[in-house]
């Protein structure tokens, strides 16, 4: 069994050496494709602590004030579910003092100014609200009538806050998704092709190593270690990348004044650390698949 | 041993390389398959080892159909076989030692085993103390022997040869063909393809003799006419 491992392992960096121009081609473009992949998870990721409060369809809020009692909240809440032809009264949801708060940490996440001025005391509880009708005018009604409502702090229309942002990220996320899936069949073609290359090399090696009774996976095996090997190593680069990417962003971001939404858009370290064990595995994974495919295909040399 | 049921064999749609050939290679034989260049010589050793299905017929090895068998069982079967070319097939990055090594390497075998075997047929066929060079500091006469140590250092029951002394002069081929007398001597079943008719005619061993693919002749003790 050592044997068999360190033979392959032997196989696998002295191909990598000869190869070595062809290597770093396969690792740069998987590098490139995966660091755009991870860009779009951090993209999709930035804008959603924008449109956390509007998930599920969520057209309008009606913040209550934090200091109104028990009575109010339930007369609002009646009188919401008291309009059943124009409210989906089966999704209306109220986030009390505590549930909106973990809510506003995450959309005030890199704004502790405006967060610091919150407290589950301060903070409003809300009523998110599915309307029925796609008429905007209604729904805008809706909203002054609500207004009105004894308790009521404001109501909030998801068109007027996030239509913007809402047709970016939809934008961004197309074209960057797309980017990245082309890059990344590049990646894995170039892959494909430098370990078509490396056993054009060895053909011979591989001929003889046929003929002396050697199993297609004895003599696979070093060539898919080899594209996996160059996949993580691209990966690891993409990582490097997407971690100065974000450091970058994060700061620049901390530049904009508070308030302003702009600052909502940033990601946790926790959730890039998710990202970049993603990347690595995406990358292993396509290295190891690519080459194996690769090395099937031309082990009749 | 080795047994042919009417084997014919098409490359593409017309050339007709093998029609209709039927024979029996008992254990522990030596037989030479000669005729001219494109007689099917070759097609019939690489029938034998898997590298080629024929289009009809069946071939037997050692009791099995190998036509019928999987893929993934031909690696063994080539385990109980050696393969001796014409051109040595050598890798040249790898020494003396390192290219009878590697067959052994490659069907994993365990370091110490490598170590105790590969001098002891590098002994065989006359190599001792050349462990360390490399195939182009050898004569074609000593790469042949490594190829043959290479091919016999698994012991294996049959050992194919295709036109082994092709590139040697006929000193060195006499020394080749003493070698694969010896390794018969010792239970290898031995089929070589020749048209070296000197070599034929100096061992006296049973020859088949193929003309354009069909055999014309099958003699105990025959000489290359």
């Amino acid at each position: 069994m050592f044997q068999r491992v360190s033979y392959a392992l032997r196989e696998t960096f002295a191909s990598f050496k000869r190869n070595m121009t062809l290597s770093l081609a396969a690792i740069l473009t998987s590098a490139v494709s995966l660091l755009l992949v991870g860009t779009t998870f951090l993209i999709q990721r930035a804008f959603d602590n924008l449109l956390v409060q509007w998930r599920g369809d969520v057209g309008m809020i009606v913040f209550v004030r934090p200091d109104v009692e028990d009575d109010k909240i339930k007369f609002i809440e009646e009188s919401l579910r008291a309009q059943p032809n124009v409210i989906n009264v089966e999704k209306l949801l109220y986030l009390d003092k505590a549930a909106s708060y973990e809510e506003a940490k995450r959309v005030f996440s890199n704004d502790p100014t405006t967060l610091s001025l919150l407290s589950i005391e301060t903070v409003p509880s809300q009523f998110k609200v599915v309307p029925l009708t796609t008429d905007a005018l209604l729904v805008r009604n809706l909203a002054d009538q609500y207004r009105q409502l004894p308790g009521v702090q404001t109501v909030s229309l998801a068109e007027d806050e996030f239509e913007v942002i809402s047709t970016l990220s939809q934008f961004v996320r197309v074209v960057t998704i797309g980017m990245s899936l082309v890059l990344l069949a590049v990646a894995v073609v170039l892959i494909w092709n430098t370990i078509r290359t490396a056993m054009f090399a060895r053909r011979r090696e591989i001929e003889v190593m046929k003929l002396v009774g050697a199993t297609n996976w004895f003599i696979r095996v070093p060539f898919m270690l080899e594209g996996l090997v160059q996949g993580l190593f691209g990966a690891l680069v993409s990582c490097v990348g997407l971690w100065g990417l974000n450091q970058a962003w994060t700061s620049g971001v901390a530049g904009f004044k508070p308030g302003t939404g702009v600052s909502s858009l940033v990601v946790p370290d926790g959730y890039v650390n998710g990202v970049m064990i993603t990347l690595v595995i995406i990358g292993a994974l396509a290295g190891a698949i690519g080459s194996g495919f690769a090395a099937s295909k031309f082990l009749d040399v | 041993m080795i047994r042919l049921e009417n084997v014919s064999k098409v490359y593409g749609n017309e050339t007709l390389a093998l029609k209709d050939v039927s024979f029996d290679i008992p254990k522990g034989e030596f037989v030479f398959l000669v005729g001219p260049s494109g007689s099917g010589k070759s097609t019939l050793l690489r029938l034998m080892n898997r590298q080629e299905r024929p289009e009809r017929g069946s071939v037997w090895v050692a009791g099995a159909n190998i036509n019928e068998l999987a893929e993934s069982r031909i690696p063994y079967l080539r385990r109980t076989m050696g393969n001796v070319f014409q051109d040595y097939k050598l890798l040249s990055n790898k020494t003396v030692f390192e290219n009878v090594a590697f067959a052994l390497e490659v069907i994993g075998k365990p370091r110490h085993l490598i170590n105790q075997q590969v001098p002891q047929v590098l002994e065989l066929v006359g190599l001792a103390g050349k462990e360390d060079r490399f195939p182009n500091q050898l004569s074609g006469g000593e790469q042949q022997r490594v190829s043959v140590a290479r091919a016999f250092v698994n012991r294996p029951v049959i050992l194919l040869a295709d036109e082994p002394t092709g590139n040697l002069d006929p000193a060195t081929g006499e020394g080749i063909m003493s070698l694969l007398d010896a390794i018969n001597r010792m239970g290898t079943t031995v089929v070589m393809a020749t048209h070296d008719h000197r070599v034929v005619n100096a061992m006296r061993r049973r020859v088949i003799q193929l003309d354009r693919g069909v055999v014309v002749r099958d003699q105990e003790r025959g000489v290359y006419e």
